[in-house]
């Protein structure tokens, strides 16, 4: 069995910019969580089907877990750790709060990144369309009413 | 250090409810664990960065019954990264450890690999390498031959049989049988429910660090100390030396109170390597890795007269259970205490069949037991054509028909009025397929749930700090509930102190101890401790304000101070007022500390090592002169598209009585969470066996339907609870569990109004509407 060859990866997260020594199988989710620490964003089914490793890479929200480190090269990531700017929540986040739209808090980053680009992509209208757009991101803990809450509040604040 | 530890900051952006301060007990205060939640700073139990860590990937038997012949690891040995590959010859040997009653085990070892194959997905190897790519990549490489023998794939399995009755379970009173026999009204039914899964939304996973005898282990818990005490019993070290952390719980829903298998192999690599290992089971492997719900089948009669006045109940129940491990799903236990009546008779068996041993999910027995008798008086009220809800006030128990107690509180009859008056109840027209909008058949329902009151002892640390803050330590958890949140109100309220000067310590085993986290339990039992221990804390600051010949009070000869708002004032007004740091200051003590324990006061160091570390002292719920429940009722309205058979839940008003809310911010988000699950079993959950291979085939998030954020509709709560004395410390009763059961059959019942067809047979999917 020959040894896996490590390639290097440049990934900028965050607007910092981090050189890594990877094997080309490294998911972007395992190297945030797992090389750099970065363990806000979360592993909940390894298979795209939860959403809770949703990130941005170039400003659209993208599932971690099912894209490779090195895929991500040269593009802009964003994580659930990049979102507040200096020490100010992002309206989605304040409105994830006020709205108690989390219990355990395992799927939130992943629903706030989704949210997010959710209202970005001019995708919260209304009420339904807040809830097919955000049906990619499962929620255990049965949250849903209030994240539609939140991103319809969040959706007006950003508007304004 | 890894404990969570954050500042109430968040008090101002709270809503005031009900004339209670917002961070007061009762108060809408916002999470205080939510800034951490929302900017991704809360670290999770295995997302711990510790040096030389190693990683661990479970392989797991491919047939549901037989032997392992053979393990061939030489290409995995051989592997790049590889470690360790542990087998049942390799790993090494464990003692069998007391289950969560205490009971003291069988003197033999335990092996959490399995040479003997009694399900399939069962842990028979595990593979440790450097990196989690390098691991997961060399356990496809283990190559594991079987003897297969045939299983027992599920309930409806020929070869399943009877099962074994549970004695336990049996429930009667009066002469059911005959009152049956000659009841002018008779209905009889069966009523069946699946698999179902928790699927929390973080996978089971631990990191287990050794250093010499000690053992640190990560792991996401609903209880630390039970969980430590078997870790320690596997290992043969003392209780003292064995510490778990788990700072936050991404969801458990019942199936994280336990120490597992998957846990004792990592604890085992990690002394085998002398490193720390993570070891997180796949999706797929949190369908086998623990039990969920275990599939149930009931038959319900009624006999009644033709008012509709129950006269007799025989109920009889299955659920299914593995063939060595014993789950009782209780399926009696909302049968026997819902309605009154003179006459009852309930038993039940459980079968074993080739699975995972079943666990607890959300209302273990409750929730299957609604189901039944809940669909089953609605069968009544249209056999004697009377209004649904007309039926359950007709049969209203005004006292615990099995225990013949009193009611604590039961609030059922005030959650109907105020439910049907929100619902629009009224306007509901009684004949099935007589409302309908479009293409689209609108079906009303409604069903009552309720929860019994578990009731435990906790045990808690206040410290009142040099600056005026106040600490709460406690080896408790907050999985969701909301547990830092209501644990900091109480200490604040109690105190004296506000909101943003309360520091909550949970979930680390080194903390003054707590029992499970389970059954709708913690918040009453814990809210409980601190309020005696902050009282404990008050008092002493108050003594040493009044007679400390350096404090500033110490002339007033006053009986009793005052302190609000962290400030001590004498009760009229008159005299100094300072700060409580001030006054620390001015006597000279850097803190005031308190331990405050529920325990009878004569309690034994050993009464509580079993209290905090197996379930054996908990108090039963109809213990003294009362029955104590939770109680609910929910309204659903139901859209079936004619075409197509396709239901979607349009609206739920749900009004519940959980007793005193200690934060009805966090309650409602906890009754909605329970209301959407059950929204998820009436219409999507099913754990699907392949008959061949006796497998789970839906072992995922894509194929296991979880509800959806476009499966939920509005959904309206309503509290009717009121303070229940016999219940807590502070009046509240369960919230996790209750909401969660009496949706299914409300959801069916609506079904029925909507389409004249009774789906005795969950999740009700469109294959038999159509």
């Amino acid at each position: 069995m020959t040894k896996m060859t490590k390639i290097p990866v440049h990934l900028d997260i965050n607007g910092h910019h981090h050189d890594l020594q990877l094997e080309p199988r490294v998911t972007l989710l395992d190297a945030l969580r797992d090389r750099l620490g970065l363990t806000g964003t979360k592993k909940g089914c390894d298979h795209g089907q939860c959403g809770a490793c949703t990130v941005h890479v170039d400003g659209e929200r993208v599932l971690a877990c099912l894209t490779l480190a090195a895929q991500a090269e040269g593009r802009t990531i964003t994580t659930i750790e990049g979102l507040a700017r200096e020490g100010e929540l992002h309206p989605v986040q304040a409105a994830f709060l006020k709205q108690d739209a989390f219990q355990c808090g395992y799927c939130t980053p992943g629903q706030i990144m989704s949210a997010v680009a959710c209202i970005r992509e001019g995708h919260a209208g209304s009420d339904d369309e807040i809830r097919e757009y955000m049906a990619g991101n499962l929620c255990r803990c049965g949250a849903y009413p209030h994240i539609v809450a939140a991103v319809r509040q969040a959706a007006l604040e950003v508007a304004s | 250090m890894t404990v969570h530890n954050i500042r109430v900051g968040e008090t101002k952006r709270g809503d005031a409810a009900d004339g209670a301060l917002v961070e007061a007990v009762g108060g809408r205060l916002s999470r205080v664990d939510g800034p951490a939640k929302i900017t991704g700073a809360a670290r999770y139990a295995v997302e711990q960065q510790l040096e030389g860590l190693a990683y661990a990937v479970l392989v797991e038997s491919t047939i549901a019954s037989g032997k392992v012949r053979a393990i061939d690891s030489k290409a995995a040995e051989a592997a790049p990264g590889v470690l360790e590959v542990l087998t049942p010859d390799t790993i090494i040997s464990l003692r069998t450890a007391a289950d969560w009653f205490g009971t003291p085990p069988p003197d033999k070892p335990y092996c959490p690999l399995a040479r003997d194959i009694t399900f399939s997905g069962q842990h028979v190897a595990a593979v440790v390498a450097e990196t989690f790519e390098q691991a997961v990549a060399a356990a496809a490489m283990v190559k594991v031959s079987y003897g297969e023998t045939p299983a027992i794939v599920d309930l409806s399995d020929g070869k399943a049989g009877d099962g074994i009755p549970i004695d336990a379970m049996t429930k009667e009173w009066g002469d059911a049988a005959a009152a049956f026999a000659s009841a002018p009204v008779r209905i009889c039914a069966a009523y069946n429910t699946p698999r179902e899964y928790q699927a929390p939304m973080e996978p089971h996973g631990l990191i287990a660090h050794w250093e010499g005898d000690h053992l640190t282990v990560w792991e996401p818990s609903q209880w630390l100390d039970g969980m430590a005490r078997t870790y320690a019993e596997w290992f043969g070290v003392p209780f003292e030396n064995v510490r778990l952390v788990s700072p936050y719980v991404g969801g458990g829903f019942g199936s994280k109170a336990l120490a597992l298998g998957h846990g004792a192999i990592a604890a085992s690599a990690a002394k085998m390597l002398g490193r720390p290992v993570r070891l997180v089971m796949t999706r797929a492997q949190t369908f086998t890795g623990y039990g969920g719900r275990a599939a149930t089948r009931q038959t319900v009669t009624i006999g009644a007269d033709h008012d509709g006045k129950i006269q007799s109940i025989v109920h009889r129940g299955v659920n299914e259970t593995s063939i060595e491990g014993m789950w009782v799903e209780p399926l009696g236990s909302v049968t026997s205490i819902m309605y009154a009546t003179p006459n009852f008779s309930s038993k039940q068996n459980v079968v074993r069949v080739n699975s995972v041993v079943p666990g607890a999910m959300r209302a273990p027995g409750e929730n299957p037991s609604a189901f039944g008798i809940e669909s089953a008086i609605d069968e009544l009220a249209y056999e004697v054509g009377i209004d649904p809800l007309e039926i359950r006030l007709r049969n209203y128990a005004e006292q615990d028909p099995h225990a013949k107690k009193a009611w604590s509180t039961r609030q059922l009859r005030e959650a109907f009025a105020a439910g049907a008056e929100r619902f629009g109840w009224a306007r509901r027209t009684p004949e099935p397929r007589s409302m309908r909008d479009g293409n689209h058949l609108i079906g009303w329902g409604v069903a009552a749930g309720t929860y019994p009151v578990r009731r435990a002892y906790g045990e808690a640390i206040v410290r009142i700090l040099a600056d005026g803050s106040v600490e709460v330590e406690s080896s408790s958890i907050d999985m969701g509930q909301g547990t830092y949140t209501i644990l900091a109100q109480t200490a604040a309220e109690t105190v004296g102190v506000s909101g943003d000067d309360v520091v909550v310590k949970l979930g680390d085993s080194r903390f003054p101890r707590a029992g499970v986290s389970g059954g709708s339990r913690l918040a009453g039992v814990m809210t409980g401790a601190v309020y005696k221990a902050a009282t404990s804390a008050l008092d002493q600051l108050i003594g040493l304000a009044i007679s400390d010949p350096r404090s500033p009070f110490h002339a007033l000869q006053a009986n009793t101070l005052v302190v609000a708002k962290g400030r001590i004032t004498a009760p009229r007004g008159d005299g100094p007022d300072v700060s409580i740091a001030e006054l620390l200051k001015s006597v000279g003590r850097v803190h005031i500390e308190a331990t405050g324990d529920t325990m009878p006061a004569n309690s034994s160091a050993e009464d509580r090592y079993k209290n905090y570390t197996t379930i054996a002292m908990a108090l039963p719920h109809t213990e003294g002169d009362y029955s104590r429940h939770s109680w609910c009722a929910h309204f659903v309205e139901v859209r079936v598209d004619e075409d197509f058979g396709t239901v979607r839940v349009s609206r739920v008003v749900s009004a519940l009585d959980s007793g005193r809310l200690y934060n009805p911010k966090l309650a409602e988000s906890q009754w909605k969470g329970g209301i959407i699950m059950g929204i998820g079993q009436a219409l999507l959950e099913e754990g699907i066996v392949d008959r061949r291979h006796g497998r789970i085939v839906n072992n995922n998030l894509a194929d296991y339907l979880v509800p959806t954020n476009a499966d939920i509709p509005d959904i309206e709560t309503i509290s009717v609870g009121i303070p229940d004395p016999h219940s807590s410390v502070l009046g509240g009763k369960g919230v996790g569990e209750l909401a969660i059961v009496g949706i299914a059959p409300a959801i069916a019942n609506a079904v029925f109004h909507a389409t004249g067809k009774r789906i005795r047979d969950l999740p009700i999917t469109l294959e038999k509407l159509i």
